[in-house]
Order: structure tokens, then C-alpha cells, then sequence
């Protein structure tokens, strides 16, 4: 059950970039509800956040203060959300820029993309993807990676590409590999479906089948069957997530 | 018979009526009328002596041989005239069976010398103009629509999610909102795949035009549905992949494949079978994908592409899906030159083809 979505800001430091004051966020989001909730996910991480609800607004608020990120939506009253990115690249602000847009076509988001956005989510989103890019954005550049990925009794060897758990060796295929390595990476965090299709499928549009989710039963057929505890857990309606128990 | 024809031979009719009301008139007058006055002239002379009639047949063989030509010049030139003056009828007819949803703002060209044709086609064009805006206000409708719907459906998906954080929360609560929470996915995949299908109706969607090996696409789509299958207890199988590039949208052709790849298993059998192929028939390469399965009832076939068409047999209605991933796939093929059929023989195999050009060099 999702208990790692209410993450206290205990888990900031260990992944921010800074580590001694959080990260903070603009959010640019005309729709008042969707701003609400958006804020409130993003102050559950630990995040420092901001609100602007139109273009102008959030223009000065982003040439006052330096952000760590921006999560700008392109609808907006005003100013609309491409046209403020493409001020802000022009005026040399570096700050990451997550777009979110209810267009959703691959065409909007190569033009977003070439905007100077940094990464894209198509509405409706699912909010832990949001935190999960948010916080992607704010660790750019400053991401060691190690070699030996490890959770709880599992470890995943990146180089070798081996798998092991409890020391009993577990034989993956290429894609199982590349999926438990990116539930690892962000191991205590859901992966949303989408994300999942897109970092380790290269999918960029809905399959509208159930790719993810068999490839995930049969991992967790590998990974948990044999062993205890549990480790990869689906959080339903929203992704998987892989976690050590407390 | 056409027009044409019919203009014809009225003409020709009437030519030869005319040609024989003609000869008939010369006939009197210089034959008859003549005879007449002679045998008068010599019956007052000398009412015992009759004369031999003055030489009339050689002007009716002449008259004979003359209509014969007159007739079949009659027909020629008046088919060829009719033609001629029919010519504006046949262009009209081409240029409006090339209309279509996607051209109708595209005029008919007018001769703009202001005659009955001319009328016509004016009067054609205006049709066919407000039949563009009627379908263009529809898809606007379409498109409006679909991204109205994204608001209330990004904030009802927030506020579930937000609502299921709730560790206190009791599981028959939690129970509701999770399955609510399918359903405003599901609402948001039919509203994505209408906007889609939508934009592209629209010509609104750009593809990619790059090199792509459709042998590896195939391959891939052949790992993906083996991970499909295998809960289901169905075998996969790729008979042959032979080596096919292909112009085109690597991400599109990707999700035609497993679009079609997931229909086949989900309108299969427990134990049955999933048959891949790629091969390479002339200037096309040729994907089928073929699976055992209840299949499709032939009156059913040609609608199988409409969107949400489903079929009215019980097992359809159980398989989960947004009822749009055959119209995309059509729409895929399309925009990529493409063709694609689905055959169906109820009880044993459906299969599907793609054909799709093979780029050059």
C-alpha cells in the first residue's frame, strides 16, 4: 500500500542536490484544483513550493526568485506556457522545466521539447509521476551512479547485468533487467506506468495493453516468489514500486 | 444509355426525317408535279395518246444513295458534337468522384462562361462547401471536447490518488476509490484515442519519415506478446522474419504491431495460438498475424476497424480495452501508404495483414 507516497522530508537531503535547504518548486497552473493538489504532493516530498495561476505572474515570480524547477503548464491565461519558456531560454534562466499539457500528442511534446523544456507529462498525470520527474529535474547532473544497485536482500550488479537475492543467483531477460534496474534506481518511490513504458520500453504513447504489468509479475515471479520478504509491491491504479520493509 | 446517345440519335433522327421530308418535296416537284402537267398538256392535245413518263427513278436512286451517307454523317457528327458539348459533364463527374471528407474545400473549377453547367457547378460547390464546414465545426467539436474533458479528468484522477494516500483509510473505502480510479483511466485512454483519431482525421498529425527495419520492430512485437501470452496459456510463434525497411514513424509502427499483437490475444482461446510473420511479397512487405479464437461473424468483418465497434458476441463484451486500437491501427497503416485486411474464418483462424512499401536502398 502506498505509505512511501507521504514520504516526509527526512528523504530530501538524501537525494537533493542541496543538502541542506530543500528543494524549491514553481508550479504554473491555471486550473486552481489541480494546482492545489499538485502542491500539496510536491510539500509532501519535502519540496518548498510556489504557485503562479497565469503567465505574467509567474514570469516575474521566476526572474525574482531562483527555482530548483518549474512545472509549467502550457494552457494558461495571459502568457501561455511555451511562450514564458522560450522568454525564460532567452534570457540564459537554466532552470529545469517540466511541461505538463492536456494536448498530449508526441508533436506538442517535440515542440515543447524544443522549446528548452526538460521533460514532458501529458494530462491527466498520475501526481507521483509528477514528484518523481520533479525530483529527476532537481538531481540533474548532480546524480553519482553507482554500480551495485541494492534493495533490502537484492542486489543488481549494472555492469554485469546480474542479479542476486540472498545469494542465489536470478537469470534475467534484457527487458526484465532494464525494468529492475529503473524500479531500483528509484527504489521507496512508485513508478507510474507510463514512466515504466518510457524508460524501459521507449514507448512514448498508451499501449492501452497490459505490457508493463505481466512483465512485472513474471519479475516479481523471479525477484519474490522464493524469497522473503516481499519487496515489489503494486500500488493499484497508479504503478509499482520496489522497497525494502521498514 | 447516356445522354450522349440518346442526343444522337434524336439528332440523326431528325436529320433523316428532314432529309426525307426534303427528297420527298423535290420528289414531287420536280417528278411528280411535271408528270402530272405533261399528261394534262397532252391529254388536252390528244386525249388518246398517252405519253411515257419523263425519267424520275434515277432521282430517287440518287436520292437513296445520298441518305445512306447523310445518315451515317449524321451520326458521327452529331456523337462528335455531343461530345463536345458533353465535355463539360464528364470533367464535373471526374473531379466530383475525387471528392472526398478531406478535399471538400477544394473547389470544382468553373468554365465561367455562365451556362446551365456553369450554374451547376456553382451551385455544387456551395454544397460542397457548407458540407466542409459541417465537418470541420464536427471535428473542432471533437477535439474541444476531448481536451475539455482532460481538466475535469486531471483533477478527478488527482483528488483519487490524493484521497488513497490515506493510510486510516478503511478497505472497503479504499476498494471504491482504486476502482474508480480504473475507470477515470479508462475514460482518459477513449479520450486520448478520440483526440487521435481526431487530430489525424484533421491531417493535424505529423509522422516521422526515417529509415526503420520492420524485421525489428516485428521481433520485438514478438517478445512483447510472448509476455502477453503467457498468462493466458497461449503459444506465440514468429514463422519468418525476413529483412524489410520500411519509410516511416518508428514509435507508430510500433504500436500498430502491438496493437494488433494484443488484440490477437485477447481474442483468443485458453491454449491457443499466436502465428507471427513478416515477409516480403513484391514492393511490399507483408505482416500477418494470425490467432485461433471465436473470430468474426463475415457480416461483422467490414466494420471491424469503425471505432467501438465490438461485435455482439459475449466474449467482445468481456475483453477490456478502449474499443479504438483497430481504427489507430488503421489510421497507421494509411498514413504510411499502407494497406491492412482482416479475414476471418469463425472457429478456426483470424488473421491480419499489413502491407506496408519497402523503402529503397
Amino acid at each position: 500500500m502506498p505509505d512511501n507516497l507521504s514520504l516526509s522530508a527526512s528523504c530530501v537531503p538524501a537525494s537533493g542536490a542541496n543538502k541542506l535547504l530543500p528543494m524549491r518548486v514553481l508550479v504554473v497552473e491555471d486550473e486552481k484544483k489541480t494546482a492545489a493538489f499538485v502542491r500539496k504532493a510536491l510539500q509532501a516530498e519535502g519540496f518548498a513550493v510556489d504557485v503562479c495561476h497565469n503567465g505574467e505572474e509567474a514570469w516575474s515570480a521566476a526572474r525574482l526568485t531562483p527555482f530548483d524547477a518549474i512545472v509549467l503548464d502550457i494552457m494558461l491565461p495571459g502568457r501561455d506556457g511555451l511562450s514564458l519558456l522560450r522568454l525564460l531560454r532567452e534570457r540564459k534562466n537554466t532552470t529545469p522545466v517540466l511541461l505538463l499539457s492536456a494536448r498530449g500528442e508526441v508533436n506538442e511534446r517535440v515542440e515543447g521539447l524544443n522549446a528548452g523544456a526538460d521533460d514532458y507529462l501529458a494530462k491527466p498525470f498520475v501526481i507521483a509521476e509528477l514528484v518523481a520527474r520533479v525530483r529527476a529535474l532537481g538531481r540533474r547532473g548532480g546524480d553519482s551512479r553507482s554500480a551495485i544497485l541494492r534493495v533490502g536482500d537484492l542486489s543488481l550488479d549494472t555492469i554485469s547485468h546480474q542479479a542476486e537475492r540472498n545469494g542465489a543467483k536470478i537469470e534475467l531477460t534484457a527487458r526484465e533487467y532494464r525494468l529492475l534496474e529503473f524500479l531500483m534506481r528509484s527504489a521507496g518511490r512508485i513508478c507510474g506506468r507510463m514512466a515504466i513504458l518510457e524508460r524501459v520500453w521507449d514507448y512514448n504513447f498508451d499501449p492501452g495493453s497490459n505490457l508493463v504489468d505481466v512483465n512485472v509479475m513474471r519479475l516479481r515471479e523471479k525477484i519474490d516468489e522464493n524469497f522473503e520478504p516481499k519487496l515489489l509491491h503494486t500500488v493499484r491504479g497508479l504503478g509499482y514500486v520496489i522497497k525494502a520493509p521498514a | 444509355m447516356t445522354i450522349r446517345t440518346r442526343l444522337t440519335f434524336w439528332f440523326a433522327g431528325v436529320l433523316v426525317v428532314s432529309l426525307l421530308a426534303m427528297g420527298g418535296l423535290s420528289y414531287y416537284e420536280l417528278v411528280i408535279e411535271p408528270r402530272n402537267k405533261a399528261r394534262a398538256q397532252a391529254a388536252a392535245k390528244n386525249p388518246d395518246e398517252v405519253k411515257e413518263d419523263p425519267p424520275g427513278e434515277e432521282l430517287l436512286e440518287a436520292l437513296a444513295w445520298s441518305g445512306v451517307p447523310a445518315l451515317i454523317l449524321g451520326l458521327g457528327g452529331g456523337w462528335l458534337l455531343m461530345r463536345r458539348a458533353l465535355a463539360p459533364v464528364a470533367d464535373l463527374t471526374q473531379a466530383a468522384q475525387r471528392i472526398n471528407e478531406h478535399n471538400l474545400n477544394q473547389p470544382l473549377a468553373r468554365s465561367g462562361n455562365g451556362d446551365e453547367l456553369d450554374r451547376l457547378t456553382e451551385v455544387f460547390n456551395s454544397m460542397t462547401e457548407r458540407l466542409h464546414q459541417s465537418f470541420t465545426r464536427i471535428r473542432e467539436f471533437t477535439l474541444h471536447a476531448s481536451h475539455e474533458l482532460k481538466t475535469p479528468l486531471t483533477v478527478m484522477h488527482g483528488e483519487l490518488e490524493t484521497a488513497l494516500q490515506n493510510e486510516t483509510l478503511p478497505p472497503p473505502q479504499r476498494a471504491r476509490l482504486e476502482s474508480q480510479l480504473d475507470e477515470v483511466q479508462r475514460l482518459t485512454r477513449i479520450v486520448d484515442g478520440l483526440t487521435l483519431l481526431t487530430k489525424a482525421d484533421a491531417g493535424q498529425i505529423a509522422l516521422a519519415r526515417e529509415q526503420v527495419h520492420l524485421d525489428e520492430l516485428v521481433r520485438e512485437a514478438f517478445a512483447d506478446a510472448q509476455s502477453l501470452a503467457r498468462p493466458h496459456d497461449i503459444a506465440v510463434t514468429l514463422k519468418n522474419c525476413e529483412p524489410a525497411m520500411v519509410l516511416g514513424d518508428r514509435h507508430r509502427l510500433r504500436q500498430l504491431l502491438l496493437n494488433l499483437t494484443d488484440n490477437a490475444i485477447k481474442y483468443n482461446q485458453p491454449n491457443g495460438i499466436v502465428t507471427l510473420a513478416l515477409g516480403r511479397l513484391g514492393e511490399n512487405a507483408e505482416v500477418s498475424i494470425a490467432n485461433t479464437g471465436p473470430g468474426i461473424a463475415p457480416e461483422m468483418l467490414p466494420r471491424v476497424f469503425d471505432p467501438f465497434f465490438r461485435g455482439d458476441s459475449s466474449h467482445s463484451q468481456a475483453v477490456e480495452g478502449c474499443g479504438l486500437g483497430l481504427s489507430i491501427a488503421r489510421w497507421i497503416v494509411i498514413a504510411h501508404d499502407g494497406a491492412i485486411e482482416i479475414s476471418s474464418r469463425p472457429g478456426d483462424l483470424t488473421t491480419a495483414i499489413v502491407r506496408l512499401p519497402i523503402c529503397k536502398t
